[in-house]
């Protein structure tokens, strides 16, 4: 087994551990200094190198706060991005795809806003959009970073389209630009890439069959693993299908749901070339699951799947959890992974 | 041949112009402005954009929905035995809904809607259209833990949504539109959902309409048809299949839903104009409504007027207007 890793350029780290993997799905809250500066640098109050400095003190934050807990693969924490879809479509501070804006606000719930993006042209790479923060939250630490981007589907799904004839063309337009920006990721050494998809499930029966070929056509031939985090919402609607997207893992929040998710791996099966995300512990609370609880859960997913195949999740991102819930979330998945190794004699 | 909107319209403008109602609900939340307060605010709102309709040129209007969170909630949590309950998608937009909970026997209290009509009607130059979400949606988009039966659910709701259509009728209103979109996924449901139209609007002295969206009523437009309804509404934007549909024996007016509700692209003028001009091919003029495909609050509040300036523009010279 491979113990050492170097963070260099295309040595693509790899986690240390094979079994069990700890990681987390991407986001973490940004601290009172930078949401004050992100609101400063929108309305042109501070520079992008002040709001840079920023958000690379609070990305440091976060990759010390993981490996301290002891996560094997650690994420970057988002410090640089509001939305998911937001941040590639014009989002203050970030590099947006040619051919993409913001538009103006839209109402998603309640007195919930949104400035929704508007595909007005050609799409096009505007150059690296994701790399430069990649790189410096990889050089902080020996322990892999995974790459995070939105999938093709998603990112057209929650935008409007004034451009393309059909949904299909702006979704594989779309996917070229997602795949140059992973290809960059990879020269710089990225190795774990997760590719997110929450909106998969809002269209399964017109649209599955879409999704996957924009995930093909995403990652194909390319020397990386790619994982992808399916969100909340009838995943008992796309699955089996679900199955077939073209990844190395998928990540289910399998704790909301009391871990339901398992019994259609027991009435459907999963792949057997997959990986299976699984996440333990709820986002949506705030008191910490009981280490005990934790080791139920993973027991169960065992019982399906040998440990080899698992990696160990909390549900979701923690952007909408204090530092210290998150932490202690994190914590308690970490213990709970390090008592069932013990008991499966796993070092 | 007049033209009106849907439903919804957008509830806050962007900037430069101020969030109104956005800002009054988060003082509301915070404790900076009384319940009464945020009242007053919903209905400047209202009033705002009724003008705005008007100001596009659209000959009958609605209040916006302004004081509707979802189509669902606004009449279910009026209702008897109803709870409002969790987060979901609606449809498949990226727009949620608290879903209504049944929990005993539906029952009308009083009236939910009157008030919001009188007051649109009092600030408005032009005709009001009082919109109603339709007994087989609400039954299809709330969770049954009383009837355990989709038909019974749907004539219950049906029942209690009679009295407030006749509420509404003795208060005036002319026009009374039914919002039931999920008419187009209630399959073998349909004969259902179209008895419980039947039951809400029989014999009721105001021109009622049925106005479905995001799909072809292809399958339930022969139950539609045998409705007492005035109107049916259909979204030719998502459903091109009710060109056809409309092509044999349609006997009804026709809410042509030909400019997009969903998306940001702007239909120009002349667009609307050649498939009005195709419409009337099929339909008369004098049975014809220009209306968007659906309610206008995916859509930024500028997007929004643009297209019904737009929609206007074009129903107007498809008549021979010149604009």
């Amino acid at each position: 087994m491979v113990t050492q890793q170097s963070h260099t350029a295309t040595a693509s780290p790899r986690s240390a551990s094979t079994t069990l993997i700890t990681t987390a799905v991407g986001s973490y809250a940004k601290p009172d200094y930078l949401a004050r500066a992100r609101t400063e640098f929108s309305s042109g109050k501070i520079s992008r190198e002040d709001l840079d400095k920023l958000e690379k003190q609070a990305t440091e934050y976060w990759i010390r706060a993981q490996e301290k807990v002891g996560l094997d693969v650690l994420v970057h924490g988002e410090m640089e991005r509001g939305d998911m879809v937001a941040y590639f479509s014009g989002e203050a501070g970030g590099n947006p795809i040619k051919g993409m804006k913001l538009g103006g606000l839209v109402r998603s719930y309640g007195n919930r806003y949104y400035h929704k993006p508007i595909v007005f042209d050609k799409l096009e790479w505007p150059g690296p959009m994701t790399v430069d923060m990649w790189k410096y939250a990889q050089s902080l630490t020996d322990r892999p970073v995974k790459g995070m981007l939105t999938g093709a589907y998603t990112m057209v799904e929650w935008s409007f389209d004034e451009h393309y004839p059909s949904r299909r063309d702006a979704v594989l337009e779309m996917a070229k630009v997602i795949r140059r920006e992973v290809e960059e990721l990879v020269k710089a050494g990225c190795y774990y890439i997760q590719i997110d998809e929450p909106a998969i499930h809002t269209r399964p029966e017109e649209d599955f069959d879409m999704a996957v070929e924009s995930m093909h056509a995403t990652v194909d031939g390319i020397d990386a693993e790619f994982h992808t985090h399916i969100c909340y919402g009838e995943v008992e609607k796309i699955y089996p299908a679900m199955v077939r997207l073209p990844v190395k893992q998928i990540h289910l929040a399998f704790k909301n749901t009391n871990f339901d998710y398992l019994k259609l791996i027991d009435q459907f099966g999963y792949a057997d070339d997959k990986d299976l995300g699984v996440g333990v512990t709820d986002v949506h609370t705030r008191f910490l699951e009981p280490v005990d609880e934790v080791k139920d859960g993973i027991r169960e997913t065992l019982k399906r799947l040998p440990a080899d195949r698992l990696w160990i999740y909390p549900d979701c991102g923690l952007k909408t959890r204090t530092t210290e819930e998150s932490e202690g979330k994190l914590q308690v998945m970490v213990d709970a992974v390090r008592d069932i190794k013990q008991e499966l004699g796993i070092a | 041949m007049p033209t009106t909107v849907v439903g919804n319209y957008p509830k806050i403008p962007n900037k430069p112009r101020p969030a109104r109602l956005r800002n009054a609900i988060n003082k509301r939340d915070r404790g900076d402005l009384t319940s009464d307060e945020l009242e007053a605010v919903y209905d400047e709102v209202s009033a705002e954009v009724i003008q705005e309709q008007i100001d596009a040129g659209i000959d009958i209007v609605t209040d916006g929905q302004v004081h509707w969170d979802d189509d669902q909630t606004y009449v279910m949590r009026a209702l008897k035995s109803v709870e409002i309950g969790s987060l979901e998608r609606y449809l498949d937009t990226n727009t949620y809904y608290r879903q209504p909970e049944i929990v005993g026997p539906i029952g009308w209290e009083k009236p939910i809607l009157v008030r919001d009509f009188q007051f649109a009607q009092e600030h408005s130059t032009k005709p009001v259209k009082t919109i109603i979400t339709g007994p087989y949606t609400l039954a299809a988009l709330s969770l049954d833990k009383h009837y355990n039966n989709r038909e019974k659910l749907v004539l219950a709701i049906a029942e209690a949504l009679r009295n407030e259509i006749q509420a509404l009728a003795s208060a005036g209103a002319k026009h009374i539109q039914v919002n039931d979109p999920m008419i187009l996924r209630a399959g073998a449901d349909a004969h259902a959902a179209a008895s419980a139209l039947t039951l809400m609007l029989e014999g009721v002295s105001a021109e009622t309409g049925v106005y479905t969206w995001f799909g072809s009523a292809a399958a339930v437009l022969p139950a539609l048809l045998d409705t007492p309804v005035d109107v049916i509404g259909l979204d030719f934007v998502s459903g091109p299949a009710n060109w056809d549909a409309v092509s044999r024996g349609f006997t009804k007016k026709l809410g042509f839903g030909i400019v997009d509700g969903r998306n940001t692209r702007l239909e120009s003028p002349e667009q609307v104009a050649e498939a009005v001009k195709r419409i009337s091919d099929i339909i008369p003029p004098e049975r014809l409504y220009v209306n968007p495909s659906c309610g206008l609050g995916y859509l930024p509040r500028e997007t929004a007027f643009d297209k019904l300036k737009n929609m206007v523009e074009g129903a107007r010279r498809a008549e021979g207007v010149p604009v």
